[in-house]
């Protein structure tokens, strides 16, 4: 999958989940303010992406550093491209 | 409006628009209500709370958050009685849906006041889980929240959340929540929250859910002036969470319950302006 393809099965996951409005969808969105979650939501989000991209996350430390929607977009793809990269 | 999120028919028959809030019988409402809440919620401190305590632990050896939650469902119940002149208030589905024990309720939220109609529950022992501001505000707010071991969702997170409702079910409580986190600003049923299903799945607790009308007419957010009113609870047949297996379950019956919820209120707001 290309970077905008994995950007684009993010956005649109969120967006059905937490029924957000594409237009406000920007990488620079913050997810407390901007897009309205809160920590409620965290644990949603993170099954989210879990079943959209078949891989575990909820331990990684990395998760609670997430502010903005292009942080999401970042730490998915570096996960994608670590699994992807040959053994050794 | 956010793709994916319910519409409902714009509320009928609201008198929000200038002078007519201050029709007489509104003015009244106000007089009558607000004075004799307050009197009640000091009756409640001063005399029904130790009086029910003594007599509950004497004679039915009922812990402190038993009778805290009994004490919280008879100041309901007083509710319903001081708004009664104002408000046509009508329970419905409670015989026909008889809702099992344990269950979880899951409610939709349009004013204030939802809490306090849930004294018209056929449960006392109810255990709310909710934000954490009611843990943080009026002292009496505090005290009765803590007394009573509700649950503070923000604080403890889903997890803790989901045990501890599966420690209070086992002691014989049935879980309330408001699955839309907020009081609606639009009438319109919000995105919902995952934790009550989350709950139900893992509990294998059914979810009976609960749809109110007219709230938002009796008070809206924001406002502090009350409104005569037709206010409905109709109870929807329990929803068993066996039959939404998997580790994705509770998302699968959690947007089932709201597609229920989202029909019954439509019909409910139509039938209300007919």
């Amino acid at each position: 999958m290309t970077d905008q393809e994995i950007i684009d099965r993010i956005n649109e996951a969120l967006a059905e989940e937490f029924e957000l409005e594409p237009a406000a969808m920007t990488p620079d969105a913050t997810l407390y303010n901007a897009l309205g979650l809160d920590s409620l939501d965290t644990v949603d989000m993170v099954i989210v992406l879990e079943n959209a991209f078949r891989f575990k996350i909820r331990e990684e430390e990395a998760i609670r550093k997430i502010s903005t929607l292009g942080d999401i977009h970042r730490f998915v793809i570096g996960k994608i491209r670590e699994r992807e990269a040959p053994p050794g | 409006m956010s793709a994916g999120s319910e519409t409902l028919p714009r509320k009928a028959g609201v008198a929000t628009a200038g002078w007519r809030r201050f029709r007489p019988a509104a003015v009244l409402m106000n007089l009558w209500v607000y004075p004799l809440l307050i009197a009640w919620t000091l009756i409640g401190i001063v005399l029904l709370y130790p009086a029910t305590w003594i007599l509950a632990r004497l004679f039915l050896r009922w812990e402190t958050a038993r009778i805290s939650r009994h004490v919280t469902w008879i100041y309901g119940r007083g509710w319903l009685l001081i708004i009664a002149p104002f408000v046509q208030f009508a329970r419905e589905g409670f015989a026909e849906n008889r809702p099992p024990r344990p269950c979880i309720f899951v409610v939709n939220h349009l004013s204030y006041f939802d809490t306090y109609f849930m004294g018209a529950l056929p449960f006392s022992n109810c255990v709310f889980a909710v934000r954490a501001w009611p843990f943080r505000t009026l002292f009496w707010y505090t005290a009765i929240m803590r007394l009573s071991r509700y649950l503070d969702v923000e604080s403890l997170g889903w997890e803790a959340t989901v045990e501890a409702c599966r420690r209070e079910m086992a002691g014989g409580a049935v879980m309330v929540f408001f699955p839309e986190g907020h009081r609606s600003r639009d009438g319109r049923l919000q995105r919902f929250y995952s934790g009550s299903f989350m709950a139900a799945c893992a509990t294998g607790a059914p979810v009976v859910p609960l749809c109110i009308a007219g709230t938002d007419t009796l008070l809206p957010p924001g406002r502090l002036w009350l409104q005569p009113a037709r206010v409905r609870l109709r109870a929807l047949p329990a929803v068993d969470p066996a039959g939404f297996p998997g580790e994705l379950g509770h998302v699968a019956l959690r947007k089932h319950v709201k597609a229920l919820m989202a029909s019954a209120l439509r019909e409910m707001r139509t039938e209300a302006a007919a």
